[in-house]
Protein backbone atom coordinates (compact mmCIF):
# COMPACT_ATOMS: atom_id res chain seq x y z
CA UNK A 1 0.00 0.00 0.00
CA UNK A 2 1.32 3.58 -1.10
CA UNK A 3 1.08 4.29 2.79
CA UNK A 4 3.39 1.67 3.79
CA UNK A 5 0.67 0.74 6.63
CA UNK A 6 1.71 -2.79 5.33
CA UNK A 7 5.62 -2.85 5.89
CA UNK A 8 5.33 -2.69 9.97
CA UNK A 9 3.17 -4.01 12.67
CA UNK A 10 0.09 -2.09 14.20
CA UNK A 11 -1.78 -2.18 17.67
CA UNK A 12 -5.39 -1.05 18.20
CA UNK A 13 -6.51 -0.35 20.83
CA UNK A 14 -9.94 1.04 22.01
CA UNK A 15 -9.84 4.86 22.93
CA UNK A 16 -11.39 6.04 26.33
CA UNK A 17 -11.61 9.54 25.38
CA UNK A 18 -13.64 11.54 22.95
CA UNK A 19 -13.59 15.75 22.24
CA UNK A 20 -16.76 17.09 22.20
CA UNK A 21 -15.89 20.85 21.50
CA UNK A 22 -17.50 24.12 22.43
CA UNK A 23 -15.98 26.69 24.96
CA UNK A 24 -16.66 28.20 27.93
CA UNK A 25 -16.14 31.40 30.00
CA UNK A 26 -16.60 33.07 33.67
CA UNK A 27 -15.91 36.39 34.71
CA UNK A 28 -16.23 37.56 38.56
CA UNK A 29 -17.94 41.00 39.47
CA UNK A 30 -17.43 43.00 42.45
CA UNK A 31 -20.31 41.48 43.90
CA UNK A 32 -21.78 38.73 40.62
CA UNK A 33 -20.73 36.22 38.66
CA UNK A 34 -21.19 35.46 35.21
CA UNK A 35 -20.59 31.69 33.70
CA UNK A 36 -21.06 31.02 30.62
CA UNK A 37 -21.14 28.36 27.73
CA UNK A 38 -22.52 27.50 24.33
CA UNK A 39 -24.80 25.01 23.74
CA UNK A 40 -23.08 23.25 20.57
CA UNK A 41 -21.71 19.42 21.36
CA UNK A 42 -19.80 17.92 18.72
CA UNK A 43 -17.29 15.57 17.28
CA UNK A 44 -14.91 15.83 14.35
CA UNK A 45 -17.22 17.27 11.94
CA UNK A 46 -19.88 16.79 12.66
CA UNK A 47 -22.68 17.84 15.37
CA UNK A 48 -23.99 15.75 17.84
CA UNK A 49 -26.08 18.34 19.24
CA UNK A 50 -27.25 22.13 19.16
CA UNK A 51 -28.07 22.05 22.67
CA UNK A 52 -26.38 20.55 25.23
CA UNK A 53 -26.32 22.50 28.18
CA UNK A 54 -22.80 22.58 29.89
CA UNK A 55 -23.21 24.84 32.53
CA UNK A 56 -25.11 23.67 35.49
CA UNK A 57 -26.31 25.01 39.24
CA UNK A 58 -24.51 23.45 41.91
CA UNK A 59 -26.13 25.46 44.87
CA UNK A 60 -27.83 28.69 45.65
CA UNK A 61 -24.61 30.84 44.95
CA UNK A 62 -22.31 27.87 43.02
CA UNK A 63 -21.75 26.85 39.05
CA UNK A 64 -20.22 25.03 37.51
CA UNK A 65 -19.10 24.88 34.02
CA UNK A 66 -17.16 21.76 32.42
CA UNK A 67 -15.95 21.35 28.83
CA UNK A 68 -14.15 18.42 27.40
CA UNK A 69 -15.02 15.33 27.20
CA UNK A 70 -19.08 15.23 27.51
CA UNK A 71 -19.43 11.75 29.07
CA UNK A 72 -16.79 12.31 31.53
CA UNK A 73 -18.01 16.24 32.10
CA UNK A 74 -21.88 14.99 32.58
CA UNK A 75 -20.75 12.39 35.07
CA UNK A 76 -18.43 14.76 36.83
CA UNK A 77 -21.20 17.33 37.90
CA UNK A 78 -23.47 14.37 38.51
CA UNK A 79 -20.84 13.09 41.37
CA UNK A 80 -20.31 16.59 42.67
CA UNK A 81 -23.96 17.05 43.09
CA UNK A 82 -24.09 14.05 45.23
CA UNK A 83 -21.36 14.99 47.27
CA UNK A 84 -22.75 18.94 48.25
CA UNK A 85 -26.24 16.55 49.04
CA UNK A 86 -24.26 14.46 51.35
CA UNK A 87 -22.56 17.58 53.04
CA UNK A 88 -26.04 19.38 53.09
CA UNK A 89 -27.19 16.02 55.45
CA UNK A 90 -24.03 16.43 57.54
CA UNK A 91 -23.69 19.81 58.33
CA UNK A 92 -27.27 21.55 57.17
CA UNK A 93 -25.92 24.12 55.26
CA UNK A 94 -24.17 24.59 51.99
CA UNK A 95 -20.77 24.25 50.63
CA UNK A 96 -18.52 27.54 50.79
CA UNK A 97 -17.69 28.29 47.49
CA UNK A 98 -13.94 27.92 48.02
CA UNK A 99 -14.69 24.84 49.81
CA UNK A 100 -16.30 23.26 46.32
CA UNK A 101 -13.57 24.09 44.83
CA UNK A 102 -11.14 22.32 47.19
CA UNK A 103 -13.56 19.44 46.74
CA UNK A 104 -13.26 19.61 43.06
CA UNK A 105 -9.84 19.42 43.56
CA UNK A 106 -9.90 16.26 45.38
CA UNK A 107 -12.17 14.67 43.14
CA UNK A 108 -10.27 15.28 39.98
CA UNK A 109 -7.27 13.87 41.54
CA UNK A 110 -8.55 11.14 42.80
CA UNK A 111 -8.49 10.16 39.00
CA UNK A 112 -4.71 11.48 38.38
CA UNK A 113 -4.05 7.53 36.61
CA UNK A 114 -7.12 7.62 34.69
CA UNK A 115 -8.51 11.23 34.84
CA UNK A 116 -11.53 12.96 33.80
CA UNK A 117 -11.29 14.59 30.58
CA UNK A 118 -12.86 17.78 31.41
CA UNK A 119 -11.91 21.13 32.11
CA UNK A 120 -13.89 22.68 35.11
CA UNK A 121 -14.40 26.36 35.70
CA UNK A 122 -16.05 27.10 38.91
CA UNK A 123 -18.47 30.55 39.27
CA UNK A 124 -20.36 32.07 41.89
CA UNK A 125 -20.17 34.08 45.25
CA UNK A 126 -17.97 33.66 48.06
CA UNK A 127 -19.17 33.72 51.27
CA UNK A 128 -19.26 36.96 53.46
CA UNK A 129 -15.69 38.28 54.93
CA UNK A 130 -13.06 37.29 52.17
CA UNK A 131 -11.53 39.65 50.28
CA UNK A 132 -12.45 40.70 46.83
CA UNK A 133 -9.65 38.72 44.68
CA UNK A 134 -7.32 41.20 43.07
CA UNK A 135 -4.52 39.10 40.95
CA UNK A 136 -0.46 40.28 41.94
CA UNK A 137 0.11 41.62 38.24
CA UNK A 138 -2.69 43.91 38.75
CA UNK A 139 -1.77 45.01 42.35
CA UNK A 140 1.53 45.68 40.84
CA UNK A 141 0.12 47.57 38.17
CA UNK A 142 -2.25 49.64 40.47
CA UNK A 143 1.06 50.51 42.42
CA UNK A 144 2.88 51.94 39.40
CA UNK A 145 0.27 53.67 36.95
CA UNK A 146 -0.99 56.58 39.54
CA UNK A 147 -3.61 57.84 37.08
CA UNK A 148 -7.17 57.73 37.73
CA UNK A 149 -10.20 56.80 35.05
CA UNK A 150 -12.84 58.91 34.68
CA UNK A 151 -15.30 55.57 34.58
CA UNK A 152 -15.28 55.72 38.65
CA UNK A 153 -17.00 52.29 39.42
CA UNK A 154 -19.44 53.03 42.18
CA UNK A 155 -21.21 49.36 43.48
CA UNK A 156 -24.01 48.81 45.94
CA UNK A 157 -23.70 49.02 49.45
CA UNK A 158 -23.74 45.45 50.13
CA UNK A 159 -20.49 44.36 51.14
CA UNK A 160 -21.44 40.77 51.84
CA UNK A 161 -20.51 38.35 49.51
CA UNK A 162 -17.87 39.12 46.85
CA UNK A 163 -17.92 36.93 42.88
CA UNK A 164 -15.64 34.27 42.32
CA UNK A 165 -14.28 32.08 39.73
CA UNK A 166 -11.79 28.97 39.50
CA UNK A 167 -10.62 26.92 37.24
CA UNK A 168 -9.64 23.76 37.17
CA UNK A 169 -7.01 21.17 34.70
CA UNK A 170 -8.46 17.41 34.52
CA UNK A 171 -6.07 16.55 37.59
CA UNK A 172 -7.27 19.37 39.85
CA UNK A 173 -4.79 21.82 39.82
CA UNK A 174 -6.54 25.16 40.42
CA UNK A 175 -6.98 29.00 41.30
CA UNK A 176 -9.23 31.62 42.04
CA UNK A 177 -9.22 34.36 39.14
CA UNK A 178 -11.21 37.19 37.71
CA UNK A 179 -11.53 35.86 34.62
CA UNK A 180 -11.05 32.16 32.56
CA UNK A 181 -12.47 31.30 29.21
CA UNK A 182 -11.65 26.89 28.32
CA UNK A 183 -12.20 25.03 25.80
CA UNK A 184 -11.69 24.95 21.62
CA UNK A 185 -12.23 28.47 21.39
CA UNK A 186 -10.06 28.91 24.94
CA UNK A 187 -7.30 30.61 22.74
CA UNK A 188 -9.51 33.23 20.65
CA UNK A 189 -11.48 34.20 23.78
CA UNK A 190 -9.19 34.28 26.44
CA UNK A 191 -6.61 37.07 25.04
CA UNK A 192 -9.84 38.91 24.07
CA UNK A 193 -11.03 38.92 27.81
CA UNK A 194 -6.83 39.85 28.87
CA UNK A 195 -7.50 42.93 27.22
CA UNK A 196 -11.13 43.48 27.97
CA UNK A 197 -10.87 42.10 31.62
CA UNK A 198 -7.88 43.29 32.74
CA UNK A 199 -6.71 46.04 30.72
CA UNK A 200 -3.61 44.68 29.66
CA UNK A 201 -1.51 46.56 26.76
CA UNK A 202 -3.69 49.34 27.88
CA UNK A 203 -2.74 52.67 29.63
CA UNK A 204 -5.80 54.61 31.35
CA UNK A 205 -6.16 58.26 30.41
CA UNK A 206 -4.01 60.53 32.49
CA UNK A 207 -5.32 61.35 36.10
CA UNK A 208 -7.64 58.06 35.55
CA UNK A 209 -7.12 54.77 37.23
CA UNK A 210 -8.43 51.45 35.23
CA UNK A 211 -11.22 49.94 37.22
CA UNK A 212 -10.96 47.61 39.15
CA UNK A 213 -14.09 45.14 38.93
CA UNK A 214 -16.64 46.15 35.49
CA UNK A 215 -20.28 46.22 35.88
CA UNK A 216 -22.30 43.98 35.31
CA UNK A 217 -24.06 45.04 31.73
CA UNK A 218 -20.65 45.84 30.53
CA UNK A 219 -19.65 42.35 31.59
CA UNK A 220 -22.72 40.87 29.59
CA UNK A 221 -21.72 42.68 26.84
CA UNK A 222 -18.08 41.29 26.74
CA UNK A 223 -19.33 37.40 27.01
CA UNK A 224 -21.68 37.76 24.43
CA UNK A 225 -19.31 39.65 22.28
CA UNK A 226 -16.84 36.52 23.07
CA UNK A 227 -18.82 33.57 21.84
CA UNK A 228 -19.99 35.34 18.95
CA UNK A 229 -16.20 35.94 17.84
CA UNK A 230 -15.76 32.47 18.47
CA UNK A 231 -18.70 31.16 16.62
CA UNK A 232 -17.32 33.14 13.65
CA UNK A 233 -13.82 31.65 13.67
CA UNK A 234 -14.45 27.91 15.47
CA UNK A 235 -15.93 25.51 13.82
CA UNK A 236 -16.91 23.88 17.26
CA UNK A 237 -18.47 26.66 18.46
CA UNK A 238 -22.23 27.94 18.02
CA UNK A 239 -25.74 27.12 17.88
CA UNK A 240 -26.96 28.74 21.19
CA UNK A 241 -25.53 30.51 24.69
CA UNK A 242 -26.41 30.11 27.92
CA UNK A 243 -24.94 32.57 30.16
CA UNK A 244 -26.08 32.17 34.41
CA UNK A 245 -25.58 35.30 36.59
CA UNK A 246 -25.41 35.29 40.26
CA UNK A 247 -25.75 37.79 42.20
CA UNK A 248 -24.68 38.76 45.53
CA UNK A 249 -27.53 38.91 48.28
CA UNK A 250 -28.54 42.44 48.27
CA UNK A 251 -27.00 43.23 45.55
CA UNK A 252 -29.76 45.54 43.02
CA UNK A 253 -31.19 43.27 40.29
CA UNK A 254 -31.76 46.85 38.65
CA UNK A 255 -29.40 46.02 35.52
CA UNK A 256 -30.97 42.94 34.79
CA UNK A 257 -34.42 44.66 33.99
CA UNK A 258 -33.96 45.47 30.72
CA UNK A 259 -32.39 42.37 29.53
CA UNK A 260 -34.86 40.42 27.58
CA UNK A 261 -35.41 36.64 27.84
CA UNK A 262 -34.18 36.46 31.69
CA UNK A 263 -35.25 33.39 33.57
CA UNK A 264 -34.76 33.16 37.77
CA UNK A 265 -33.44 30.24 38.69
CA UNK A 266 -33.74 31.63 42.84
CA UNK A 267 -36.55 30.87 45.19
CA UNK A 268 -35.66 33.52 47.59
CA UNK A 269 -35.78 36.84 46.98
CA UNK A 270 -33.81 37.75 49.95
CA UNK A 271 -31.02 35.48 49.44
CA UNK A 272 -28.37 35.18 46.40
CA UNK A 273 -30.48 35.49 43.17
CA UNK A 274 -29.21 33.47 40.13
CA UNK A 275 -30.61 33.96 36.65
CA UNK A 276 -30.19 32.14 32.95
CA UNK A 277 -29.91 34.31 29.93
CA UNK A 278 -29.80 32.53 26.85
CA UNK A 279 -28.95 33.50 23.40
CA UNK A 280 -28.49 32.32 20.19
CA UNK A 281 -25.67 32.02 18.30
CA UNK A 282 -25.03 31.18 14.33
CA UNK A 283 -25.67 27.26 13.23
CA UNK A 284 -23.17 27.17 10.49
CA UNK B 1 7.58 19.39 16.82
CA UNK B 2 6.06 21.77 13.78
CA UNK B 3 8.70 23.52 11.25
CA UNK B 4 6.15 26.55 11.12
CA UNK B 5 6.44 26.78 15.22
CA UNK B 6 10.55 26.00 14.76
CA UNK B 7 11.04 30.23 14.60
CA UNK B 8 8.05 31.61 15.89
CA UNK B 9 6.62 35.03 15.17
CA UNK B 10 3.31 36.38 13.93
CA UNK B 11 1.83 39.04 11.28
CA UNK B 12 -1.70 40.46 10.89
CA UNK B 13 -2.97 42.93 8.55
CA UNK B 14 -6.07 45.07 8.90
CA UNK B 15 -8.81 47.18 6.86
CA UNK B 16 -9.41 50.42 7.23
CA UNK B 17 -11.57 53.32 5.59
CA UNK B 18 -8.84 54.05 2.52
CA UNK B 19 -6.16 52.74 5.05
CA UNK B 20 -4.46 49.53 5.57
CA UNK B 21 -2.20 48.13 8.85
CA UNK B 22 -0.02 45.06 8.93
CA UNK B 23 2.18 44.47 11.75
CA UNK B 24 4.03 41.56 12.94
CA UNK B 25 5.91 40.73 15.98
CA UNK B 26 9.92 40.83 16.44
CA UNK B 27 10.91 37.28 17.98
CA UNK B 28 13.29 35.36 16.27
CA UNK B 29 13.86 32.02 18.12
CA UNK B 30 15.60 28.42 17.96
CA UNK B 31 12.50 26.83 19.38
CA UNK B 32 12.07 27.98 23.14
CA UNK B 33 15.58 30.15 23.17
CA UNK B 34 14.92 33.41 22.05
CA UNK B 35 17.51 34.78 19.70
CA UNK B 36 16.93 38.09 18.34
CA UNK B 37 14.43 40.71 19.18
CA UNK B 38 15.03 42.77 15.76
CA UNK B 39 13.95 40.25 13.47
CA UNK B 40 11.27 42.17 10.71
CA UNK B 41 9.38 39.94 8.95
CA UNK B 42 6.71 42.79 7.15
CA UNK B 43 9.04 43.88 3.84
CA UNK B 44 7.71 46.89 1.45
CA UNK B 45 7.63 45.26 -2.06
CA UNK B 46 6.24 48.46 -3.55
CA UNK B 47 5.49 52.09 -2.20
CA UNK B 48 2.13 50.96 -1.53
CA UNK B 49 2.09 46.76 -0.84
CA UNK B 50 3.49 45.66 1.83
CA UNK B 51 3.74 41.77 2.65
CA UNK B 52 4.56 40.06 5.69
CA UNK B 53 6.16 36.30 6.05
CA UNK B 54 5.82 34.54 9.58
CA UNK B 55 7.50 30.97 9.22
CA UNK B 56 10.49 29.56 9.19
CA UNK B 57 13.20 32.22 9.31
CA UNK B 58 15.70 31.06 6.13
CA UNK B 59 12.55 30.93 4.12
CA UNK B 60 11.64 34.30 5.23
CA UNK B 61 14.70 35.76 3.62
CA UNK B 62 14.89 33.40 0.80
CA UNK B 63 10.95 33.91 -0.18
CA UNK B 64 11.43 37.96 -0.17
CA UNK B 65 14.08 37.57 -2.18
CA UNK B 66 12.47 35.49 -4.72
CA UNK B 67 9.55 37.72 -5.09
CA UNK B 68 11.61 40.86 -4.87
CA UNK B 69 13.57 39.07 -8.18
CA UNK B 70 10.51 38.35 -9.83
CA UNK B 71 8.62 41.72 -8.98
CA UNK B 72 11.48 43.73 -10.22
CA UNK B 73 11.59 41.74 -13.78
CA UNK B 74 7.89 42.50 -13.89
CA UNK B 75 8.61 46.38 -13.31
CA UNK B 76 11.46 46.58 -15.48
CA UNK B 77 9.47 44.54 -18.41
CA UNK B 78 6.15 46.40 -17.89
CA UNK B 79 7.42 49.91 -16.95
CA UNK B 80 5.07 50.34 -13.94
CA UNK B 81 4.34 49.57 -10.63
CA UNK B 82 2.92 46.24 -9.30
CA UNK B 83 -0.57 46.51 -7.98
CA UNK B 84 -1.16 44.89 -4.49
CA UNK B 85 -3.74 42.04 -6.44
CA UNK B 86 -1.22 41.22 -9.15
CA UNK B 87 1.33 40.53 -6.48
CA UNK B 88 -0.53 38.36 -3.98
CA UNK B 89 -0.88 36.28 -7.20
CA UNK B 90 2.83 36.21 -7.93
CA UNK B 91 3.08 34.96 -4.21
CA UNK B 92 0.35 31.94 -5.05
CA UNK B 93 2.53 30.66 -7.89
CA UNK B 94 5.98 31.44 -6.45
CA UNK B 95 4.53 29.10 -3.89
CA UNK B 96 2.79 26.90 -6.08
CA UNK B 97 5.93 26.04 -7.96
CA UNK B 98 7.28 24.39 -4.74
CA UNK B 99 3.97 22.14 -3.63
CA UNK B 100 5.49 19.08 -2.99
CA UNK B 101 8.64 20.52 -1.03
CA UNK B 102 7.21 24.12 0.43
CA UNK B 103 8.55 27.57 1.52
CA UNK B 104 7.42 26.93 5.56
CA UNK B 105 6.00 30.81 5.20
CA UNK B 106 2.02 31.82 5.09
CA UNK B 107 2.59 35.48 3.55
CA UNK B 108 -0.05 38.18 4.59
CA UNK B 109 -0.11 40.74 2.73
CA UNK B 110 -1.90 44.63 3.01
CA UNK B 111 -2.01 46.89 0.51
CA UNK B 112 -3.47 50.33 -1.23
CA UNK B 113 -5.29 48.93 -5.00
CA UNK B 114 -5.55 51.36 -7.42
CA UNK B 115 -8.78 51.66 -9.16
CA UNK B 116 -10.06 52.37 -12.90
CA UNK B 117 -10.70 55.83 -11.77
CA UNK B 118 -7.97 56.67 -10.10
CA UNK B 119 -8.56 56.28 -6.73
CA UNK B 120 -7.03 54.10 -4.11
CA UNK B 121 -9.10 50.45 -2.22
CA UNK B 122 -7.66 49.08 0.81
CA UNK B 123 -7.08 45.48 0.61
CA UNK B 124 -5.60 42.85 2.25
CA UNK B 125 -4.81 39.14 1.36
CA UNK B 126 -3.35 36.01 2.63
CA UNK B 127 -2.23 32.62 1.06
CA UNK B 128 -1.63 29.39 3.10
CA UNK B 129 2.32 27.87 2.58
CA UNK B 130 1.23 26.50 -0.85
CA UNK B 131 -0.35 29.34 -2.46
CA UNK B 132 -4.13 28.99 -1.61
CA UNK B 133 -5.20 32.72 -1.67
CA UNK B 134 -7.69 34.56 0.96
CA UNK B 135 -8.86 37.47 -0.27
CA UNK B 136 -10.64 38.98 2.96
CA UNK B 137 -12.76 41.79 3.40
CA UNK B 138 -11.73 42.59 7.31
CA UNK B 139 -8.09 41.06 8.17
CA UNK B 140 -6.05 38.26 7.41
CA UNK B 141 -3.63 36.48 10.26
CA UNK B 142 -0.59 33.83 10.34
CA UNK B 143 1.85 32.60 12.81
CA UNK B 144 2.29 30.83 15.88
CA UNK B 145 -0.78 33.11 17.25
CA UNK B 146 -2.88 33.10 14.43
CA UNK B 147 -5.56 31.57 16.87
CA UNK B 148 -5.42 34.13 19.10
CA UNK B 149 -4.94 36.75 17.06
CA UNK B 150 -8.30 35.65 15.08
CA UNK B 151 -10.08 35.94 18.56
CA UNK B 152 -8.91 39.21 19.62
CA UNK B 153 -9.48 40.59 15.99
CA UNK B 154 -12.67 39.48 15.64
CA UNK B 155 -13.83 41.28 19.18
CA UNK B 156 -12.17 44.33 18.04
CA UNK B 157 -12.00 44.97 14.07
CA UNK B 158 -15.08 47.14 12.84
CA UNK B 159 -15.53 48.26 9.60
CA UNK B 160 -14.37 51.58 8.52
CA UNK B 161 -11.76 52.69 10.89
CA UNK B 162 -9.48 56.25 10.64
CA UNK B 163 -6.01 55.53 10.22
CA UNK B 164 -5.42 56.65 14.14
CA UNK B 165 -7.99 53.83 15.14
CA UNK B 166 -7.01 51.28 13.02
CA UNK B 167 -3.38 51.76 14.47
CA UNK B 168 -4.73 51.45 17.86
CA UNK B 169 -7.02 48.25 16.93
CA UNK B 170 -4.19 45.89 15.07
CA UNK B 171 -1.70 47.54 17.45
CA UNK B 172 -4.02 45.63 20.75
CA UNK B 173 -5.09 42.77 18.60
CA UNK B 174 -1.26 42.24 17.87
CA UNK B 175 -0.27 42.37 21.47
CA UNK B 176 -2.78 40.89 23.63
CA UNK B 177 -2.73 37.94 20.74
CA UNK B 178 1.02 37.21 21.24
CA UNK B 179 1.27 37.68 25.27
CA UNK B 180 -0.65 34.29 25.12
CA UNK B 181 2.19 33.26 23.28
CA UNK B 182 5.09 31.84 24.17
CA UNK B 183 7.13 31.84 20.79
CA UNK B 184 5.67 35.38 19.39
CA UNK B 185 6.24 38.91 20.54
CA UNK B 186 9.52 40.46 21.94
CA UNK B 187 8.64 44.00 20.10
CA UNK B 188 6.40 44.57 17.99
CA UNK B 189 5.94 46.98 14.35
CA UNK B 190 2.86 48.57 13.13
CA UNK B 191 2.77 50.09 9.64
CA UNK B 192 -0.41 51.90 8.19
CA UNK B 193 0.10 52.63 4.80
CA UNK B 194 -2.99 55.42 3.12
CA UNK B 195 -2.49 56.77 -0.37
CA UNK B 196 -0.16 59.33 0.49
CA UNK B 197 2.18 57.87 3.35
CA UNK B 198 2.99 54.96 5.31
CA UNK B 199 3.71 55.51 8.96
CA UNK B 200 6.09 52.98 11.02
CA UNK B 201 5.63 52.43 14.57
CA UNK B 202 7.51 50.77 16.88
CA UNK B 203 5.00 49.56 19.80
CA UNK B 204 5.94 48.96 23.51
CA UNK B 205 5.33 45.53 24.33
CA UNK B 206 6.34 42.89 26.91
CA UNK B 207 9.76 41.44 26.46
CA UNK B 208 8.59 38.49 27.90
Amino acid sequence: MPDGSYERPQQRQFNPYSENGGTILAIAGADFSVIAGDTRQSEGYSIQTRYAPKVFRLTERAVLAVNGFAADGNMFVKKVKQRLEWYRHAHAKDMPLRAIARLIQTMLYAQRFFPYYVYNILGGIEEDGTPSHVSHTALVRAHARAHAHARALTHSASALGTGAVYSFDPVGSYEREACRAAGAAQSLVQPFLDNQIYFKNQTPAPGTNHPTHLPLPDVLSIVIDSFTSATERHIEVGDGLEIYVVLAKGRSTQELASIGGLQELSTRAEGDRMFVIRRDLKKD
Amino acid sequence: MSIMQYNGGSVIAMVGKDCVAIASDLRLGNQSLGISSNFEKIFAMTERTYVGLPGLATDVTTLHEQLRYRLNMYTIKEERTMEPETFIHLVSSTLYEKRWGPYFIEPVLAGMQKTPSGAFRPFVASTDLIGCINFAKDFVVAGTASEKLFGVAEGLWEPDLEPEDLFETISQTLLNAVDRDAYSGWGAVVHVITKDKVVKRTLKGRMD
